[in-house]
């Protein structure tokens, strides 16, 4: 390996546009010299860095002098070769690795950043603190003021309701909206509605105490917070594209659960009902309904049926949780009457008029 | 004195070949891929530095200097800046309607939209900027020192005159729009100017703005036409044919004819505005014949076809390598006097305009 060499360059000061013709030489030690007729500099191999590499010529830069330009011939003898920065290909540390490695290395790391953006929902959801969720959901949702049905009567029934399926010190919101669709929700933030449409269909109270229990089960069991995580994980891949009201509030409250999330919410339900002496049969009687043929509450019940288990199959589980067992009525006839003409009582309740 | 004569031989040229330009842009796709979209800040960086060092202007070649990292911080940027912020105000707006304040809470729901038509311009501006200044051509840069803040603003008003009086005003929009973002910007010391004038696009313009009501008049009466001669062939049910035949025959040539002269349009609107513009002593050029564009959009298509959707990747090499083949200067340049510009540059690359997906030039 030679020890010195000359080789033909060319050169920009970086000051102007003028190109400056001649020679490199190195002799052996840590500079290299630029000889030509318009200009001559001596630079230390250390101050200079790669550039690029372009049809048969290498480019470098100076540290010192960002926008000084070295031209060499590709063709550089090995000893000044070494002397000379690396040459870069794909940059950092891709070339060091090789293109095989790094691809393998960046798609481990996707997979396993996918997997965890994919389940974040699942564990970071019941972790969130209920008093972050409640602040959560009041921004979003607020309290719905005269739009959900209240009279006295109806209200101690609906909290008689409440107590039975929701033993909890801090009990969920629930509410009667004045909304003519059979359907419930669960909505961020810890609050709870029945539908007007809902109350109505329902032939005891022992339905409506099902379906109340079920959705505080949504509640309880975190779910909401874990659809309300996915739905913002969505949002974010989307990028804020879907964005409408009712996707984001009533949308992940009727649809972001899972068919494992719905036999919780079930699950939760059933037990409440045992606790407090509730027939579990009104709750089967319900979705024996909606499972049914009743022609007439399809549309009404297309939400509902779509995203939740096969009635039947709850049904049955609720049936189960019945035999050989004697229960309490969990309203008086007159509380069921006063739940049922609550959003007519009610003198000053207003329209639910948005996205119904 | 060091002195180009630049009337020998065509001042740009390009040498690049496209499979050279796969050994770059297929690892690209693969990263981009296997990175989830990161890597492809760096991917758009390896291809420019393929585009620019195979593009030679005179007698050197053009050098790219950007880097991924400061594409990749200009879109985190925009995301800190923008996207963070737009959510939350469709949180916010959300809230109110669901309170029941319904008009504020869509007056603010709009906020975005108008955010988005000021930065679309902002972004335009930008990336231009961005690009000059992270080219070299003998080691000299270009720049601005403009913020692009102001031209934001003449984007919003003059892309809106534009549409008032029925569209009529476009031609003026754009034109006004090239020469205020070129000649607030500079290459060394000489600043660019442009005075592309609408007046010798309005005519094109015309051709396109009225050949609709033509196509639908022409239409009406070939599908009369049409439902007559269905008539004499097969009664009633022939005429039903015979005008459904006219009106789908008709509906192909409206889309494609209408495809047609947007492009005349086009094509003739960046040969007036490249034409006006000029720096220091040059003037440049643009050749390309509205059957120059044609054939690069029906090749871009094919291409993209044929290799079932893969062929993508060629498509910034096919276009760049049109513009410059396209591309002419004529006039002299002092070498002596084409000294480093002086303008500021930015930290950060053009992450506006990723963010809109809009074109530079
Ligand atoms: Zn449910």
């Amino acid at each position: 390996m030679e020890n010195s060499f000359r080789t033909p360059a060319q050169w920009y000061d970086g000051q102007n546009a003028i190109r400056h013709e001649g020679e490199a030489l190195w002799d052996g030690s840590g500079t290299l010299s630029l000889r030509g007729f318009s200009s001559e500099l001596t630079l230390p191999f250390a101050d200079l860095q790669f550039g690029e590499h372009r049809g048969g010529e290498l480019v470098y830069r100076r540290t010192s002098e960002p926008d000084f330009r070295l031209i060499l011939p590709e063709d550089l003898p090995p000893g000044l070769a070494a002397k000379l920065p690396e040459k870069k290909v794909y940059g950092g540390w891709i070339d060091k690795v090789g293109l095989g490695k790094a691809t393998a290395a960046f798609a481990a790391v996707s997979v396993a950043a996918v997997a965890l953006f994919l389940t974040a929902p699942d564990w970071l959801g019941p972790r969130v603190p209920q008093s972050w969720e409640r602040n959560l959901g009041d921004a979003m949702v607020g309290d719905f003021g005269n739009r959900l049905c209240s009279t006295p009567e109806g209200d101690a029934a609906l909290a008689k309701l409440l107590d039975a399926v929701d033993p909890d010190e801090q009990q969920v919101r629930a509410g009667v909206a004045n909304i003519g669709m059979v359907n419930a929700v669960a909505l961020p933030g810890g609050q709870v509605l029945l539908f007007d449409g809902l109350v109505q269909d329902a032939e005891t109270p022992e339905e409506l105490a099902g379906v109340l229990g079920h959705e505080v089960g949504h509640v309880r069991e975190r779910h909401v917070m874990t659809a309300l995580l996915r739905q913002f994980g969505l949002s974010i891949l989307l990028s804020g594209a879907n964005s409408g009201v009712g996707d984001t509030v009533f949308g992940l409250a009727s649809m972001g659960y899972s068919r494992d999330a719905e036999r919780e919410a079930d699950e939760f339900a059933r037990e409440r009902l045992e606790e407090s002496n509730v027939s579990p049969l009104g709750a089967a009687r319900f979705f024996e309904r909606i499972g049914g043929d009743s022609e007439a509450e399809e549309n009404s019940l297309v939400g509902w049926v779509a995203s939740h288990p096969a009635p039947r199959e709850r049904a049955q589980a609720f049936r189960k949780a019945a035999e050989g067992k004697t229960f309490a009525p969990v309203l008086t006839a007159q509380e069921f009457e006063a739940l049922k003409s609550m959003c007519e009582d009610d003198p000053d309740v207003e329209e639910f008029d948005f996205f119904f | 004195m060091h002195y180009e004569d630049m009337q020998a031989d065509s001042a740009f040229g390009f040498d690049g070949n496209w499979k050279d330009f796969a050994r770059i842009a297929v690892p690209n796709l693969l990263l981009t891929i296997v990175t989830l979209g990161i890597y492809r800040f760096w991917a758009t960086t390896r291809e420019r530095q393929y585009l620019w060092s195979h593009t030679r202007f005179v007698d050197e070649r053009l050098e790219w200097t950007g880097t991924g990292k400061e594409l990749f911080i200009g879109f985190v940027l925009v995301l800190l800046l923008f996207a963070i912020p737009v959510f939350g105000i469709q949180f916010v707006s959300q809230a109110l309607v669901m309170r029941g304040y319904e008009a504020a809470g869509v007056a603010l729901g709009l906020l975005p939209l108008f955010a988005i038509f000021y930065l679309t311009g902002l972004a335009r501006f930008r990336a231009l900027r961005y690009r000059l200044s992270r080219t070299r051509w003998r080691g000299i840069r270009g720049g601005s020192n403009n913020q692009g803040l102001g031209y934001g603003i003449s984007y919003m008003w003059k892309t809106f005159v534009g549409y008032l009086a029925l569209g009529l005003l476009i031609p003026w929009s754009m034109t006004s729009l090239w020469n205020e973002r070129w000649s607030k910007m500079s290459f060394g010391p000489y600043e660019f100017n442009a005075h592309a004038d609408s007046g010798n696009i309005f005519a094109r313009f015309l051709l396109f703005y009225l050949s609709p009501i033509i196509f639908v008049v022409g239409g009406v009466i070939a599908a009369a036409t049409g439902a007559l001669a269905g008539y004499g062939l097969g009664g009633e049910d022939g005429a039903g044919i015979g005008a459904l035949a006219s009106f789908f025959i008709l509906a192909i040539f409206f889309y494609f004819g209408l495809g047609v002269i947007a492009v005349a349009f086009y094509a003739k609107f960046y040969r007036e505005a490249v034409g006006s513009t000029h720096w220091e002593d040059l003037h440049f050029s643009f050749e390309a014949s509205t059957m120059d564009w044609i054939k690069l959009l029906i090749g871009d298509v094919l291409i993209v076809m044929f290799t079932l959707g893969l062929g993508f990747i060629f498509l910034s090499y096919r276009h760049w390598k049109f513009m410059i083949e396209n591309l002419e200067a004529n006039g002299d340049i002092l070498l002596d006097d084409l000294t480093q510009s002086t303008t500021k540059t930015a930290k950060h690359g053009e992450g506006l305009l990723d963010a809109f997906d809009i074109g530079a030039f």
